[in-house]
């Protein structure tokens, strides 16, 4: 007879083995650490949100958790499609099945939303927590880095855009590229802020 | 298919205002395309950030109030977006120095090993100078080469023109020389020419028993004195070009032994020529007298040679006349 601790330690084992050979999958040969999963995972993890699902998240790795699933029946490897794009069929049919289950509760949020005043006394506190938090967690950012980012979006409007233009020339790099290196730099700033927020 | 990236359309896209299809569209690429994933991420920011500034329209402020705050997670990115507003005037005077310094980094980084040369950055001004001076040192060597290269391929196309203008004369004065052999030769020719007919004509001559024309021909005879009373005078024929005449005179008997001849033209009895003193040439009995005078002191006329003998006192007496009647042809 197994015992439960064997049972846990196999399939903490198969976990183990089919999340690595998730990431194998996702690299496409190319090994990025882990960091086409949290990529891929992100990316999900908006269009979940941009759904209005409440529970984004889980969605997101309920989604990798079948696809996880169905690499485990293929023998690790899917060719019918490229890995977002599988990521993505799934993650639509997870969206239908939330649809169907929240039908009732989607219904009734879409209505409170659209009622909803602009800032909420919790939207206040929230900002004063982060804004609390700002000061350590930029504080841990690198000098150009922060340099960057408050560079970025310092002033408003047309002064906002000049700056930006005047940034991209002086690192030598285009516009586009430097909103992108801006937004990594705030999703680090942000994720750093809500995790301090969320501990005070 | 309209352009993905279209601000606009992103823009409605995050409003919830998108049509279904174009919506779908833009979910699946939100998901399978990572550049699309971070461009829609900056335009959401920039949107979120548009509205915590004030600066939507009422319109789009409405629709960002009713469709984009209704998760959690939407809202909590507005109000860290609020807090980073506040945070960011705090930083109002930001200094990007390091921004630019890291720019120059990455710029040398990607020179590469040529960044490494940057020996000019101020540390090494001993160096720096020795550069400074080894590069003026080449320019100028460099320049003076190049001078010279200039001078010498002037001198060059100089020199080379003088020996154009030298092969030109030698081939003039070669065809001067050729021109003039062409012309001795035709000189030549008629030289031998001439000469082949003067040679045939003395032959004819000869043949028909004439002395061949010349200028130095000599005309031989034999006189004989004359005798007692007036007698014909003896015709010498000769040719008109004839250019001296010997006589032999036949002596009649006497005692000198030393002569002298005398030249008279008979029409006016004037004396035409003298010779020194003579011996007479002996043969046998007969003595005889050589005289040897210029043709050209002759005309077709009749002439006389008078002999005396000179004693041994230097006393002459006439002994003999000879004349002659000259014919020229």
């Amino acid at each position: 007879m197994v015992s439960t601790a064997h049972k846990q330690n196999r399939s903490a084992e198969l976990r183990e083995q089919t999340f690595r050979r998730l990431l194998a999958w996702l690299d496409q040969g190319v090994d990025t650490n882990g960091q086409s999963y949290l990529a891929i995972r992100e990316r999900l993890l908006g269009y979940f949100d941009r759904k209005n699902c409440l529970n984004a998240d889980d969605l997101a790795d309920e989604t990798l958790n079948r696809v996880a699933r169905r690499l485990d029946e293929e023998g690790g490897n899917i060719e019918t499609e490229t890995p977002a794009k599988y990521c993505y069929i799934v993650a639509r049919f997870v969206f239908m099945e939330y649809l169907r289950a929240n039908e009732k509760e989607i219904a009734a949020l879409d209505n409170v939303s659209r009622q909803a005043n602009a800032i909420s006394s919790e939207d206040r506190d929230r900002k004063e927590k982060m804004l609390g938090c700002l000061d350590g967690c930029a504080a841990k950012l690198e000098v150009t880095q922060r340099e960057l980012i408050f560079g970025y979006y310092s002033g408003e409007q047309r002064v906002k855009i000049e700056n930006r233009r005047s940034l991209a020339q002086t690192l030598g790099v285009s516009v586009n590229a430097l909103s992108i290196r801006a937004c990594r730099i705030r999703d680090k700033l942000e994720s750093c802020v809500k995790d301090c927020a969320k501990r005070e | 298919m309209s352009n993905p990236t279209d601000q606009n359309q992103v823009t409605q896209y995050l409003l919830g205002t998108l049509p279904e299809v174009e919506r779908e569209r833009l979910d699946e690429l939100s998901v399978t395309s990572q550049e699309f994933a971070e461009s829609l991420s900056a335009s959401e920011k920039d949107l979120i950030d548009s509205y915590v500034q004030g600066e939507l329209s009422g319109t789009m402020s409405a629709q960002f109030e009713s469709h984009y705050l209704a998760t959690l997670i939407r809202r909590e990115r507005v109000a860290f977006a609020e807090a980073f507003q506040v945070f960011a005037r705090t930083q109002r005077v930001f200094d990007d120095s390091s921004i630019r310094d890291q720019a120059d980094l990455d710029k040398k980084r990607k020179r590469g090993w040529l960044s490494r040369l940057n020996i000019f950055g101020g540390q090494y001004p001993a160096l720096q100078w020795g550069l400074a001076a080894a590069a003026i040192v080449l320019f100028a060597g460099g320049a003076f080469l190049l001078l010279q290269n200039v001078r010498l391929r002037e001198q060059m196309s100089i020199e080379q023109a003088h020996r154009d203008e030298l092969q030109q004369r030698e081939m003039q004065l070669q065809k001067e020389i050729d021109q003039q052999r062409g012309s001795n030769t035709a000189i030549e020719q008629e030289l031998a020419q001439v000469r082949e007919e003067r040679a045939r004509l003395e032959e004819e001559l000869k043949k028909s028993g004439k002395l061949p024309i010349s200028g130095t021909a000599i005309a031989s005879f034999v006189l004989t004195p004359q005798m007692r009373g007036v007698g014909q005078a003896q015709s010498v024929s000769m040719p008109a070009n004839t250019g001296r005449v010997t006589m032999r005179l036949n002596l009649e008997p006497n005692d000198y032994q030393t002569f002298a001849v005398v030249l008279i033209d008979q029409a006016n009895h004037q004396e035409l020529w003298r010779s020194g003193k003579l011996k007479a040439s002996a043969k046998g009995d007969d003595r005889t007298l050589n005289v040897s005078f210029p043709a050209g002191l002759l005309k077709p006329q009749v002439y006389a040679l008078q002999v005396s003998g000179i004693s041994a006192n230097g006393r002459s007496e006439g002994l003999s006349d000879y004349p002659f009647k000259v014919v020229k042809y």
